[in-house]
Order: C-alpha cells, then sequence, then structure tokens
C-alpha cells in the first residue's frame, strides 16, 4: 500500500459523495469518496490527512504528454525494477515520497523502463482511499 | 438502560488491584468486555450476578435496583434474573439434554419455553441424549439453551466460545446471536478474539488492570486509523504466500475465504493467525444479481 501524507485543500461535495482535493508539497491529489463533512469528521479543509492507494492501481507513463482522464500525476524516476515472472515491481522517487508500483513484466518491458528512467506516475481519483 | 456502578479491592497475581468501573448499556444490544486475563472482566459478571461481593456500587436494571451498597440494597443471585454460560458446560451428565433443561425451569413456570428454546437452538434430534455423548459445541448449545430457561434480562457468556475450534465457534456465535436477537435480551460477552469482537457486538469495553480504558463501537476501538474504503471487512489471515514480486494473503472472513494481493511493506507486520482489516474503496466491487 502507498502512504502519502499532505492536508485537505478543498471537498466539494453532492449528496453523499465527495471530490477532495489533498495538498501534498506542492501537489495536488484529488480522491472521490463516499463520505461528507457532515459523516466524516477528516473531512475540513486543512485537516492533516493520509491518502492511501495499492501499488496494483498505479499507472506509470513515459514521456511528458498524456491525454488521458487521469488527473493525479507525479514526475518520478525508477530507483529499483524488481522482475518476476509475470509481474514486475518499481521503486520509484518521487518528490512527495517513494511510490511503488506493480504492472505486468510484458508492460514493463513493452514500455522498456529501466533504472533512473524519468516516468511519470499516476492514479486514479476513484482509487485513492484516505485515512487519518 | 442498565446502569453498573462497582468498585472492589481484587488481589491479582501482580498485587492488589482496584477495580472501578462504570458502564451504561442500553437494553437488548450485545456488549462485550475485552481485555487481557486478571483485568477483572469475570469479577465484573460475577459480581452483576451476585456471586461476587461490590465493596461499593450500585447495579440498576431497567430501574429496579439490584445493588447499591449505601442503602444495604443487595439482591440474592437467584433474584437476579440472570442467565450464565461459562467455558466448561455444567450441565447434569445424568440427566439428557431435555432433562437438563426442564430442571432449569422456575417452579411453575411454562414449560413450552424448553420446547422453543429446543426448536432455536436446533436441539431436537440431541434432546434425549446425555451429555457424556455430545461434542463440545453441543454441550455449550445445551448450556446455552439452559441459560435462557428462565427468559433472563441479562445473557452473561464467560469465554463460552474458547474451548471450541474455529468452524464451530463460529456457528455458536450464530446461535447466540440468534437468541440475542428473537429474544431483544441484553448480553455480557467475555472475549479474547477480536474478530469475535467485531463480529458479535454492539459496543465493547477494553478492561486494563480494572478500569474501562476504551469503550464504543468495536470497529472503531480496535482500528487506530479510521480509513474511509466503505468495502471493509475484518478478518483473520490464514495464509501469507509469496509468489512472484507480490504476496498472496487468504482471509478468513466470517466463513468465506478471500484472497488479497499485498505488497512486501503491508505484510512485515502481519504473520498469520492476525485479525486484519480489509478495505477496498466502493466504486471496485462488481454486482451481479444471482438468479
Amino acid at each position: 500500500m502507498n502512504t502519502l501524507k499532505g492536508k485537505i485543500a478543498s471537498i466539494k461535495t453532492n449528496q453523499s459523495l465527495s471530490l477532495v482535493t489533498i495538498q501534498i508539497e506542492e501537489l495536488f491529489f484529488n480522491t472521490i469518496v463516499i463520505e461528507t463533512p457532515d459523516t466524516a469528521t477528516y473531512l475540513k479543509i486543512g485537516e492533516p490527512i493520509t491518502i492511501l492507494f495499492k501499488e496494483t492501481e498505479v499507472i506509470i507513463g513515459k514521456g511528458s504528454e498524456h491525454h488521458i482522464s487521469i488527473q493525479n500525476k507525479v514526475m518520478g524516476t525508477i530507483i529499483k525494477i524488481e522482475k518476476g515472472e509475470l509481474l514486475c515491481k518499481l521503486i520509484i522517487n518521487t518528490k512527495i515520497g517513494k511510490i511503488i508500483a506493480i504492472l505486468t513484466l510484458d508492460a514493463s518491458n513493452h514500455l522498456q523502463l529501466e533504472v533512473n528512467e524519468k516516468i511519470i506516475v499516476m492514479i486514479k481519483t476513484t482509487e485513492i482511499m484516505l485515512s487519518q | 438502560m442498565i446502569q453498573i456502578a462497582l468498585q472492589k479491592k481484587l488481589s491479582a497475581a501482580t498485587g492488589e488491584m482496584l477495580l472501578d468501573i462504570n458502564m451504561q448499556i442500553e437494553q437488548g444490544k450485545l456488549v462485550t468486555l475485552y481485555g487481557s486475563s486478571g483485568a477483572g472482566k469475570t469479577s465484573i459478571l460475577r459480581m452483576i450476578a451476585g456471586l461476587l461481593q461490590a465493596d461499593t456500587g450500585t447495579i440498576t436494571v431497567h430501574q429496579k435496583t439490584w445493588l447499591n451498597t449505601s442503602t444495604g440494597i443487595c439482591l440474592k443471585p437467584q433474584q437476579r434474573k440472570i442467565g450464565f454460560v461459562f467455558q466448561d458446560y455444567a450441565l447434569f451428565p445424568n440427566m439428557t439434554v431435555k432433562e437438563n433443561l426442564l430442571f432449569a425451569l422456575e417452579k411453575n413456570q411454562d414449560k413450552q419455553i424448553v420446547k422453543e428454546l429446543i426448536e432455536i437452538i436446533e436441539l431436537e434430534d440431541l434432546q434425549n441424549r446425555k451429555p457424556n455423548n455430545l461434542s463440545g459445541g453441543q454441550k455449550q448449545r445445551v448450556a446455552l439453551a439452559r441459560a435462557l430457561v428462565r427468559k433472563p434480562e441479562i445473557l452473561m457468556l464467560d469465554e463460552p466460545l474458547s474451548a471450541l475450534d474455529k468452524k464451530m465457534r463460529i456457528k455458536l456465535q450464530d446461535y447466540i446471536l440468534k437468541v440475542h436477537k428473537k429474544f431483544n435480551i441484553t448480553t455480557l460477552l467475555i472475549s479474547h478474539d477480536i474478530s469475535e469482537v467485531i463480529k458479535m457486538s454492539d459496543t465493547v469495553f477494553m478492561i486494563e488492570n480494572g478500569k474501562i480504558i476504551q469503550q464504543g463501537n468495536p470497529i472503531e476501538v480496535f482500528t487506530t486509523k479510521k480509513v474511509s474504503g466503505k468495502f471493509q471487512f475484518t478478518g483473520e489471515v490464514i495464509d501469507i504466500k509469496k509468489e512472484d514480486v507480490i504476496y498472496i494473503v487468504t482471509v478468513l472472513i466470517g466463513t468465506n475465504f478471500v484472497k488479497i494481493i499485498a505488497e512486501e511493506n503491508e505484510i512485515q507486520t502481519i504473520t498469520i493467525g492476525d485479525p486484519v482489516l480489509v478495505a477496498s474503496k466502493a466504486f471496485n466491487p462488481l454486482l451481479q444479481k444471482i438468479n
């Protein structure tokens, strides 16, 4: 599980859903949760919060232009690649901390990922959990 | 509402201990006392039952005073409407299951309750057997039925399931929940098993050195961090297998096995047998109607 610490920058609520923006250093991450400031005490602007997401949900991109629907992005450098038979684990250094990604070995080979390479780490809004 | 305030000096293994607790329990709730041995849990149940004298304190059950040391009121155990199940079954060996239940009836009490309990706790096939011919789980079912014969206001269960294997424990937990709901009875359970506490109870009181150190909804009490994921369960780790660059963790949730892909940093502090929280976002699971 990837864990990053930040603070809540904004909350947009509609009925029982909230779109929460979390500031981590100078970056902003969005997540959507079935909670509102009425149901969860931690949904307060300025509140310190931890974001959690699975390694298997991390998307890796090469190059700079990605016209895709993912808003949560951070640049990083691959510092370690651990190859299995089917899967592959990347440890990535970013300015907001270490992030681990697990992807198929095929995908990693296809992108020709290498240690020290600069890549973009992406994570879908619906895959980020919040924790106090 | 049941109000309990009790103080008593107890001699524990570590020396003298002052038990001092104050609990409010809503009628019809299932409440667990959780804590290490020697924390005072059994003493609390025994004082509520009237089997152990409190130094000072009050017990009020639905506005009726069972104990008030300052006015000298102290009902005898048989005047308190209580059903008790212990870890050992304490059944009469020379009586059949049904006779054991009939023997527990009060004078002039309608025998219908025995028939009803045999049905609810599914003892039909066992009712003419003697305790020696029953398994541990079956004996505990009989003990549970017997504790309910007098229609108690409080059912007290002192680690009733700790001698049973996991499968039997889950079955007994379901019987306890069934009678708890059916008779709308206030139930006090002592348990060491976190997954049992979470499954069974509305409220948990965490007891340490004779004091309540935490109380509330069990998931909130046991999980230090609240996670926003709405797809949340608690279970027990059955197996951890390293495969490829990941780990496959098998978790028993209720009677279902689930498998979870984990990364090294997640399993570092987890070993087989540990209770765990399994959480995912509500956005991930598929939902399909079963025909």
